[in-house]
């Protein structure tokens, strides 16, 4: 439902001195999910501990990709994932996702959008310990105004897809890290969002857990939805169809994954 | 995000933290509790003595004077039944019989003397009963015909009754009085629960009777009670109607005129209690402010220890409003659910007190009679003791609410 939605209207909202180079860019702009133009993330700019996290990226991601950003720690992946999750914004540079300014938006209209579009799947799971896993999956739903009655189902339905129908009523701590993990997924696509970020997903989990949790997300791109997965581990990389290599802020390599290498 | 949501959310946070919590309300509980207890019992106070006033005689103005003829208070009754006729419902004049001689009252063989205990002698007319707030319980009432004829009856209370007759009806009975006999033609129903050394101890009789019983002669000092119309009416006739008549013709004689109502002193001991009863109810409230402040210390730890939590609420949708909303509900249903649990336990704290102050007064002979007397805080004070906590919530919860809106959502993921 939301892929359908035209990002022109607020791509207009955005001026720039090229009022005709940016509407013919948008047009463009309407298939692409993720739209980074030279964007850079600079901490302590100008003294002297300054980081340049990200230094003049450009990364385009069309709907129904499956890609993977590789890098080692500290090479600036976390902090492009927290920008493209909206969790933070760029120093410089353009990040439309969907077809929305992300870097002009409010912090308000931000929350919208982490909300309706994107779905998280974190390394440490990040559930409410004190929440059931239904009441955790229901979580996002409940921000989105929606009424108890369909969002029990949509949460439900999410739980039983990642087969969890079981454990509906427990609390995180009751639960070994692969259901963790798979109720942080239920919760990520309960309100069936147009991207799932899952940032090192596995990397709490055993590799047969991990495993699993790399199947669902296969599975879910396969039902269209588009996945950016960001890891360390080339092996796991493999497993999807894109992988966008990062180090020291900028990307290395932007490839396709060879059919039948990863899976 | 609607309300309802919310507040069930707040209280789930509140049942995983039961212990924190309770001591969290408790600085609300004792606030609440003491506020109403205290406000309470001044409250309990003022009607205690509001009922002791009306005792005595709804709305009585109490007239006195000395050194007028006595045509003028002729003129003085022919005054208050026509001119004031809807200002004062029913006059009686009143003096009191002073048994120099230690006589007693006797009935047959049995003496009731002023030694040990004092009987209460009034002369009244047909209103007397009326005007000190007085029921016949049985028989009847001093008539006006009584009054013109001068008869010699008497009207005794509770006391008497059961000191001479006991069971016996005393209707019909005579009593010896100053070597007369006095006719018992009705019993006043006690207000003092029929006590000795109480108003309860009193005979009244017509007041035609005064000379013969007295023998007095010239010039007296004249009394009447009166009962005003309505409240409202009491400042004017004691201030201006009363004296206004009388004042000059008493003191032409070298005498003096005063009316004076109790409702004065009612008035002005009703507002220092209630001053009392703010006093107290506000020194009381420092504790209510103290529970605030640590429903806001607390507050302040919970945003910290949750941190990650608002993170993750915040990464999957949460608005800034969304936070403040649940941190401020948290602290208005722990305040308010601490209000609660204070005023239930502020109504039994007032009950109790409201005991005391009871079995205080009762010593008082001037204390009626009470069947049933419970100090409970009015609606009034609960609802605002109520809201003011919730009050006390809210702002209190607003600091941490809003620094746990600010985090930042990349900030606050890193906490552990």
């Amino acid at each position: 439902m939301f892929k359908k939605k035209a990002p022109k209207e607020a791509a207009q909202t955005v001026e720039t001195e090229q009022q005709a180079d940016v509407l013919s860019e948008t047009e463009e702009r309407a298939d692409l999910l993720v739209d980074v133009q030279q964007m850079s993330k600079i901490y302590n700019e100008g003294q002297e501990n300054e980081v340049r996290a990200l230094d003049n990226i450009s990364l385009e991601i069309a709907w129904g990709e499956f890609v993977c950003i590789l890098g080692q720690s500290g090479s600036g992946k976390s902090t492009l994932m927290n920008i493209l999750g909206c969790l933070d914004i760029p120093t410089y540079g353009t990040y439309y996702l969907n077809g929305q300014p992300v870097s002009e938006l409010k912090p308000s209209v931000l929350s919208g959008i982490r909300n309706r579009e994107i779905g998280f799947i974190f390394q440490g799971f990040n559930l409410i310990p004190a929440l059931t896993a239904l009441e955790n999956v229901e979580l996002p739903l409940i921000y989105r105004g929606m009424g108890r009655d369909e969002r029990r189902r949509l949460a439900t339905e999410a739980l039983i897809s990642v087969g969890l129908e079981k454990r509906m009523e427990h609390r995180p701590g009751e639960m070994s890290g692969g259901q963790q993990q798979r109720v942080a997924i239920a919760r990520a696509v309960a309100a069936n969002p147009p991207i799932i970020m899952a940032d090192e997903p596995t990397g709490n989990l055993d590799s047969a857990s991990g495993l699993e949790i790399m199947q669902l997300l296969q599975k879910l791109n396969e039902q269209g939805t588009s996945i950016i997965l960001i890891t360390h581990d080339n092996h796991l990389a493999q497993m999807a169809k894109r992988i966008v290599t990062i180090q020291d802020g900028r990307i290395l390599s932007d490839r396709p994954v060879q059919e039948g290498v990863g899976a | 995000m609607n309300w309802l949501q919310t507040i069930r959310m707040a209280c789930k946070s509140i049942m995983n933290n039961k212990v924190r919590s309770i001591l969290t309300m408790l600085g609300i509980i004792i606030g609440v509790a003491s506020v109403i207890a205290i406000v309470a019992y001044f409250q309990g106070g003022t009607k205690l003595q509001r009922l002791q006033y009306e005792a005595m005689g709804v709305n009585r103005i109490d007239v006195s004077g000395y050194g007028a003829k006595s045509r003028d208070w002729e003129d003085f009754e022919e005054y208050l039944d026509t001119e004031l006729a809807d200002k004062v419902a029913a006059w009686s004049p009143q003096s009191q019989y002073y048994d120099w001689q230690s006589n007693g009252i006797q009935y047959r063989s049995q003496k009731l003397t002023n030694e040990n205990s004092s009987t209460y002698m009034y002369f009244g007319n047909q209103d007397y009963g009326e005007v000190t707030s007085r029921t016949i319980s049985v028989g009847r009432d001093i008539s006006k015909s009584d009054c013109d004829n001068r008869a010699r009856v008497c009207v005794i209370g509770e006391t008497l009754q059961k000191y001479f007759f006991g069971a016996m009806s005393p209707l019909g009975q005579k009593l010896r009085i100053g070597g007369k006999s006095y006719e018992v033609i009705g019993v006043y129903a006690g207000k003092y629960g029929g006590k000795i050394n109480t108003e309860d101890q009193l005979i009244v009789f017509p007041y035609t009777l005064q000379n013969s019983m007295m023998s007095m002669g010239g010039m007296m000092d004249k009394q009447y009670v009166i009962k005003a119309a309505s409240k409202e009416d009491i400042d004017e006739l004691t201030e201006t109607l009363l004296p206004g008549f009388m004042q000059s013709r008493c003191e032409s004689g070298g005498g003096y005129f005063s009316a004076y109502s109790n409702s004065q002193w009612q008035e002005q001991s009703e507002a220092s209690s209630n001053m009392y009863a703010m006093l107290g109810g506000g020194i009381a409230g420092i504790s209510l402010l103290v529970g605030g402040i640590g429903i806001m210390n607390i507050m302040l730890v919970s945003v910290t220890e949750r941190t990650r939590e608002i993170g993750i609420r915040m990464a999957i949708g949460a608005r800034k409003r969304d936070i403040i909303g649940q941190f401020l509900v948290e602290a208005a249903v722990v305040s308010c659910f601490g209000g609660l649990i204070g005023i239930v336990l502020g109504c039994f704290l007032s009950a109790i007190l409201g005991n005391l102050l009871l079995m205080q007064q009762m010593q008082n002979s001037y204390m009626p009679s009470i069947e049933q007397f419970t100090v409970l805080p009015s609606f009034g004070l609960i609802v605002g003791a109520f809201l003011f906590s919730a009050l006390l919530g809210i702002i209190f919860g607003l600091y941490p609410a809003n620094k746990a809106s600010n985090l930042q959502p990349v900030d606050a993921l890193r906490t552990q």
